[in-house]
């Protein structure tokens, strides 16, 4: 420990005497200009700033920013593993066996929920899927933003704020914000196509991508990128050691076989992305940006043995595998105008359209209860969503107050719409209704909501003096569903000395319910005796649902503070070390079932709507997060020219539930544990990592360029039939090296998770399905998946 | 370990920071090397004028930077103004002015008087600006507009002209 102090006084102290003896604007004036168009100048960003661009060094909330060149310096195709590798904190599990969330994973930021982070295109908000994450997935009972609709090589930057922002931005912004920066001027038409696949000869990825700048007067722009990418599925299943057909059957003595699918999805993407300015003499831009992805996508659910009773011997004599495969499209545009007016008031008026609509389809499937007429495919229905919002921006400098203030107003709407009658009816030559994988959402599932809401900020910030500012922005906001809410952010940045800047934030803000929260109704049929009987999710304002005890949804409330420190001695060497703490009340859950067991007013209840179980969603717990962020990036340009560039980031968080709210008194003494049990408690403290460290290291020297990236991703713990197990820290390494052979062709190869690094096992389960020698061995929570090493090459033009 | 970070901080206190803004950096910098590459119709000037109009982004790195210096045997006189009529005799301008009716105003000023502006406003160059100096990915991205300098009677040498990205030979 000792000699680590010395090390690092030495270290930075030798940076430190090095800069000393230059002045940079010095250096520069002395250099020729050649090498000064060389010089790679500090990272900006615009999040959380209506004045625009800061170095993100400076800023009043920490920030990274993940290059383009950073982005395209991967094998993978999706842009939420890609922030995966560069932000320590940024969570994104590969689920399986989730129905829906197996073809839009959600991702998570701080150890939060998925909808509890503000995704932007261009400064503008993006809306979220329609898909409710409803299995045991991180964030259940969440619909999140898709991050894979997004091509990356239309992206410029994107930069990850990591504060709450909901006093600036509106709903959602609570673990952070993440906003994308399209490619805008300047930058040249390139093509791209990379192939990859995994070590054990699965998940092979094909992608061609295009962008093409086409430049305008007054530096306007027009770009667009088209990409498909091609994924094949993954597998980790392990083998079906259960008895497969009926007792005393001779098939019973082959040996086990893997009959099941865990792992990714089979995936196959089609992407558009249009971003231009078309500016006129006067100055008046128009902009226009636009994203488009359709995505069809199949994967396993859970396998039917040949003795399963749900199983028709006729139509699938060994048993079968249901295959979700949903149809998905989703697509988003923003049109507007800005403009400096002859006062100097800054104006950006816009218009936002997102859509989000996710068909389910079943494959390889029946509907046991139409016998063997059944089709074995269905059109099971699905979800959509939109977002409208209309955004007025004015802003304006005067001396030492800058000043802005502005208006939105949204309308939200969310349908569920049924599937073909197949996909859901309960026929007679059975109990089990509806298809079998993913049952048809039915005529009474059916909705089509929509919510208002308005919105007006003010934001301001002045310099008290060169080295100290001080902000403060106030957001009212009012929903048609659940009313008023008014946040307010303060924050103060000092700069005692030249090489150490102080920042400090405090703020609320809050989470709308989402409509797919407010009104998500999927419920299957039974029948018992001549009795028709339904089970399952509940939309809030379901009478049955009222019946036990839920009430209108709420927003979530959070109360943030965050306070840190950066040291630069010079541009080339930075630390930076980050406090924040989030208080959460009110967190929206998905209740456990609802069963004529908790008392016999639930049984009548239940009885009377001809209902055997029930679940809704409620306001039920309030929690605390706290945790560090430090960051240290370093550069060098060497005698022989060549560069190397090094980040080292850590975060460490750690959320604790502080209460749970009262129960409806109708679910009596063990309410609590109905509307919120163990499981999920311990779900939300330790099912995701609470330390991540990444260290990505990049060195160029003459055409060649070489990245070196490791993860550690921390422990975590999942809960089986109420017993928690513990999955162990783990470290994966990244590799890739590229080859500029003239000055429009590279070629890359390298590998993700280069040393095939998997987590652990389950171990000693005692279940037959779960376990490290049964079908599924990984965890689900799993935050760097189960797919071990992965291998690709990569060619690229520019032109 | 309150000992290192004490120590560290000492040491950071005697450490000015140079990384802040390098695109200010950069641009100061710029400002005089452009100067070398450029000839003017009358150097008969006693003082080499580097002129900002509107906002100064530059506090007082301009001063300190350019206040021994000498370009083309000259001592560098700088002046921060904020209206045309201010303008006078300069040989660089900088503007900083956002609203491109008075930017247009400026433009046609330093033609007729040939002096040189330069101005990180995206459509600078393709409105009659000289040189266009921005950023873009981290890099600095430099459009000549070679036409309009050839009307302000302004001659710029060929090592310039080739590192620009763009040069603008011509109305667009």
């Amino acid at each position: 420990m000792k000699d680590f102090k010395y090390i690092l006084i030495l270290f930075i102290s030798s940076i430190s005497l090095f800069a000393n003896n230059l002045k940079q604007t010095e250096e520069f004036y002395k250099k020729p200009l050649p090498e000064l168009l060389k010089t790679e100048t500090e990272l900006k960003a615009d999040v959380a700033s209506r004045s625009g661009d800061r170095d993100i060094l400076l800023s009043e909330v920490p920030i990274d920013v993940i290059t383009s060149e950073q982005i395209m310096q991967s094998g993978t195709s999706e842009l939420s593993q890609i922030l995966q590798r560069f932000i320590p904190g940024f969570n994104f599990p590969r689920p399986s066996v989730t129905d829906g969330s197996d073809h839009t994973r959600p991702f998570t930021l701080r150890g939060l929920n998925p909808d509890q982070v503000l995704v932007l295109i261009n400064g503008k908000r993006l809306h979220q899927s329609s898909l409710m994450n409803i299995n045991g997935t991180i964030g259940r009972g969440t619909s999140s933003v898709d991050l894979n609709t997004i091509p990356i090589a239309a992206i410029d930057k994107v930069e990850v704020l990591r504060d709450g922002a909901a006093a600036q931005y509106g709903s959602d912004a609570i673990a952070g914000v993440i906003n994308i920066i399209l490619k805008g001027y300047g930058y040249k038409s390139k093509a791209s196509a990379t192939y990859g696949e995994t070590k054990e000869k699965d998940g092979a990825l094909k992608r061609t991508d295009l962008f093409y700048s086409i430049p305008l007067d007054y530096d306007g722009f027009f770009n667009i990128t088209a990409e498909y990418r091609d994924r094949g599925a993954t597998n980790r299943a392990g083998p079906d050691t259960r008895e497969q057909y009926p007792t005393g059957d001779p098939r019973n003595d082959l040996p086990s076989s893997v009959n099941m699918i865990y792992g990714d999805a089979d995936t196959q993407d089609k992407l558009l992305a249009i971003n231009s300015e078309v500016i006129a003499k006067s100055g008046l831009v128009f902009y226009y940006s636009g994203l488009y992805n359709s995505r069809d996508s199949e994967a396993g659910a859970f396998v039917r043995r040949p003795q399963d009773s749900r199983n028709n011997t006729n139509i699938y004599p060994d048993g079968f595998l249901p295959m979700i495969a949903p149809e998905i499209e989703d697509y988003s545009f923003t049109l507007g105008t800005k403009n400096i007016l002859n006062n100097g008031i800054k104006f950006d008026l816009s218009y936002t359209n997102g859509f989000n609509d996710f068909h389910f389809f079943v494959n390889n499937s029946h509907n046991d209860s139409l016998g063997d007429d059944s089709p074995t495919s269905f059109d099971s229905g699905g979800t959509s969503y939109r977002q409208q919002i209309i955004n007025l921006d004015l802003s304006k400098k005067i001396d030492s107050l800058f000043l802005a203030a502005g208006i939105e107003l949204k309308n939200e709407n969310y349908e569920i719409y049924k599937g073909e009658e197949a996909s859901y009816v309960l026929g007679t030559f059975s109990s089990s209704a509806g298809a079998q994988g993913f049952p048809g959402f039915q005529p009474t599932n059916e909705v089509n909501e929509d919510r208002n809401s308005v919105a007006t900020y003010l934001d301001t910030r002045y310099n008290y003096s060169k080295n100290t500012t001080f902000g403060l922005a106030s957001r009212f906001e009012n929903y048609s569903d659940f009313g008023s809410t008014f946040n307010n952010k303060l924050y103060f940045t000092h700069k005692p000395i030249d090489s150490i800047f102080l920042r400090a934030t405090t703020s609320t803000g809050f989470r709308a319910p989402s409509l797919s929260q407010s009104y998500y109704t999927s419920t299957t049929t039974q029948v018992s005796g001549t009795t028709t009987y339904q089970s399952g999710t509940f939309a809030v304002n379901h009478p049955v649902s009222k019946s036990l005890g839920a009430v209108d949804l709420k927003p979530e409330k959070s109360k943030h503070i965050s306070a840190g420190f950066v040291y630069q001695p010079n541009s080339d060497f930075s630390f930076s070390a980050d406090y924040f703490y989030v208080k959460i009340d009110d967190r929206i859950m998905l209740s456990s079932n609802i069963k004529e067991g908790v008392s016999d007013e639930v049984k009548t209840i239940l009885n009377n709507y001809k209902v055997t179980s029930a679940r809704y969603f409620t306001n039920a717990v309030n929690t605390k997060t706290d945790g560090v962020d430090l960051r240290l990036n370093y550069k060098n340009r060497f005698d022989n020219d060549s560069v190397l560039k090094t980040s080292l980031s850590y975060q460490y968080n750690s959320t604790k539930v502080k209460s749970i709210n009262t129960a409806p008194s109708i679910l009596g003494e063990d309410g609590q544990d109905i509307i919120v049990d163990s499981s999920t408690i311990i779900s939300i403290e330790n099912a995701q990592p609470k330390n991540s460290i990444k260290f990505y290291n990049q060195y160029s020297y003459n055409a060649y360029k070489v990245m070196l990236n490791l993860n550690r991703f921390g422990s975590f713990q999942s809960v089986l039939f109420g017993d928690t197990y513990e999955f162990d820290a783990k470290w994966t390494t990244d590799l890739e090296v590229s080859y500029k052979v003239n000055n429009s062709l590279h070629i890359a190869i390298g590998s993700e998770n280069i040393f095939d690094v998997y987590p652990d096992k389950w171990k000693n389960t005692g279940s037959s399905i779960t376990d490290e020698d049964k079908i599924f061995q990984y965890a689900q929570f799993s935050p760097f998946g189960y797919n071990g090493a992965f291998y690709y090459i990569r060619v690229g033009i520019t032109f | 370990m309150k000992k290192t970070i004490l120590t560290i901080l000492i040491i950071g206190m005697f450490v000015p920071i140079f990384g802040s803004n390098q695109e200010r950096d950069l641009q100061a910098a710029f400002l005089g090397k452009f100067a070398k590459f450029i000839k003017w119709p009358d150097e008969s000037k006693e003082k080499f004028i580097i002129t900002l109009i509107d906002e100064n982004p530059f506090e007082n790195l301009l001063d300190d930077l350019y206040k021994d210096k000498m370009i083309h045997g000259k001592p560098i006189e700088l002046r921060y103004v904020t209206k045309i009529e201010d303008i006078k005799n300069t040989d660089i301008l900088f503007i900083t002015i956002d609203n491109q009716a008075e930017v247009q105003k400026i433009i046609e000023y330093a033609q007729k008087n040939s002096i040189l502006t330069i101005s990180e406003k995206r459509g600078f160059a393709q409105r009659g600006g000289i040189i266009q100096l921005n950023f873009v990915m981290q890099k600095t991205h430099l459009v000549i507009n070679y036409k309009s300098s050839i009307e302000s009677q302004i001659k710029i040498s060929s090592p310039l002209l080739a590192i620009a990205q763009d040069v603008i030979k011509e109305d667009k």
